[in-house]
């Protein structure tokens, strides 16, 4: 136990290095949230009520899909992976670590937005703020899942750059933070569906936990379990 | 005779292309041993079937002591600190923990090097601290493939004390190579791996022996450089003397040079693929 806890805080500490890390779970969702606060609130002043719940959504999914990959292939796709085996980590053990890490610097990210839109923006906070912080922990532990498969099935940083790029942008687009889904084609809102981002967002803006949106993350989340596990089988396979 | 390793009728195909096709030898311990073969031989894929990386199709691995592995081709997190991954490793094979924090970089020979992230690191530097990453734990035997690859003569020498070093604390030392001359200064013994068979086992000496006794002789003179190779130097020496006392030539230089191992190894490497 002493050496998983000592790996979930060396990969804290090193993904405080990566830059890369710290641009996509801090800098550019505080930035996005810097920028589009001030133009959401002032352009329409409604989005105040829903302005933390948007910008958590941005941020997660941006610190999940950009962010976390690159750690990954620098493992899996990589001779760190044979170095680790060959001094007994177990192949999981890096998956855990930086999802582990991850999850803790998108939850951090996600309190600086709750503290700091009321006072920027006089956003108002969610009416449960544990109900909250509990959608948000679900929603992070599923865009991460979602994030993990790429960077376990994919070998090189660009590579997964580019994949991470196509499943972000339209996560954003299609999950109405930056406008209501139901202004959105059919087609549209049904292709949005597929993404966590959809169904975060509906989940952290509703007043309770509710099956239509629970069940939905449920099942992406059991999904891409399922496919990390199998990607960490192939890989142990070779 | 005690054995460190033992390998019986080691087989491995990757799809349709055999690459090991029945390996057969054994290690002594407390031996530096050194697997040889040209590049695509099957040296690494034999090493990592033997330290339990690779699977295999068939045959019998028999390993006796703890293991400690360096890796050909081998990375960490480019941000993690030398002292970082080995207190990581360490505790991940339950070293006690005083030992990872303040002795082991030293005892390892990491001291200068511990705080210095990854990417800092020289190649040289990520090759000690590889070889430090497999001494945690104080294993019996070591597997290092290609240990000095990419190394320049410096780091070349220091390596090699390393390697006499642990050697002569007790250590079996099972290393594939190309580099005929580090095999030469380092290894009691050889084995030769080509077209995926042994092809020969026996020492640097017995492999010369083998192939055959030649010499080549280089020898400069007052009319000029003469190099030649011969079977039998104690009739062409004496046969060289007379030839430069009938011309009045005087020998400024002589070397007198057994076939390199190098030669005898590419030969029988050679021979085999030709069979």
């Amino acid at each position: 136990m002493s050496a998983f806890i000592y790996g979930v805080f060396l990969q804290w500490k090193l993904d405080l290095r990566s830059k890369t890390l710290l641009i996509a779970c801090y800098l550019v969702p505080l930035s996005f949230f810097a920028i589009m606060g001030g133009i959401f609130t002032s352009v329409m002043p409604e989005s105040r009520h829903t302005l933390i719940q948007s910008m958590t959504v941005f941020g997660v999914t941006m610190g999940a899909f950009i962010g976390l990959p690159p750690s990954l292939v620098e493992i899996y796709g990589s001779a760190v992976k044979k170095v680790y085996q060959a001094n007994g980590v177990p192949l999981w053990l890096g998956l855990a670590l930086t999802n582990l890490s991850a999850f803790l610097h998108l939850l951090t990210m996600s309190v600086l937005l709750y503290l700091a839109a009321p006072v920027f923006f006089h956003a108002a906070l969610p009416e449960n703020p544990g109900l909250f912080f509990a959608g948000t922990a679900l929603f992070a532990a599923v865009s991460l899942g979602a994030a993990s498969v790429i960077g376990m099935a994919v070998k090189d940083q660009a590579k997964a750059s580019m994949f991470s790029i196509l499943v972000f942008l339209p996560s954003i687009m299609l999950s109405g933070i930056m406008f209501p889904a139901e202004l959105l084609p059919k087609p549209f809102r049904a292709a949005g569906n597929l993404f966590p981002a959809a169904w975060g967002y509906r989940l952290l803006t509703a007043r309770t936990f509710r099956r239509a949106e629970l069940l939905p993350l449920l099942l992406i989340f059991l999904f891409t379990v399922l496919l990390c596990a199998g990607l960490l089988r192939r890989l142990r396979r070779r | 005779m005690e054995y460190a390793i033992q390998i019986r009728g080691l087989r491995k195909s990757y799809g349709n292309h055999p690459v090991l096709k029945g390996l057969d030898f054994q290690v002594r311990q407390g031996e530096i041993f050194a697997l040889l073969g040209v590049n695509g031989a099957g040296k690494t894929t034999a090493l990592e079937c033997m330290e339990g990386l690779r699977s295999y199709d068939s045959g019998e691995i028999l390993v006796n002591g703890r293991v400690g592995i360096q890796l050909q081709s081998a990375s960490l997190p480019e941000h993690i600190k030398a002292i970082e991954a080995v207190r990581l490793f360490a505790k991940w094979r339950r070293v006690p923990p005083g030992k990872s924090r303040r002795e082991m970089p030293d005892a390892l020979g990491i001291g200068e090097i511990a705080q210095k992230p990854y990417y800092q690191l020289s190649t040289g530097q990520k090759r000690r601290l590889h070889l430090a990453l497999a001494l945690i734990g104080d294993p019996d035997i070591l597997f290092l493939d290609e240990p000095a690859a990419g190394l320049d003569v410096e780091g070349r020498a220091a390596l090699h004390q390393e390697i006499r070093r642990l050697q002569s604390q007790g250590k079996t030392i099972l290393l594939a190579s190309h580099d005929m001359a580090e095999v030469e200064s380092l290894c009691s013994r050889i084995a030769i791996l080509s077209d995926g068979i042994i092809a020969f086992t026996g020492t640097p000496w017995e492999l010369k022996e083998k192939v055959g006794t030649h010499y080549h002789i280089t020898v400069r003179t007052s009319a000029g450089m003469e190099s030649f190779t011969t079977d039998r130097v104690e009739e062409a020496l004496p046969a060289l003397f007379a030839r430069c006392r009938e011309k009045g030539t005087v020998i400024s230089d002589l070397r007198v040079d057994r076939g390199s191992l190098e030669e005898h190894f590419l030969k029988i490497a050679k021979k085999e693929e030709t069979k």
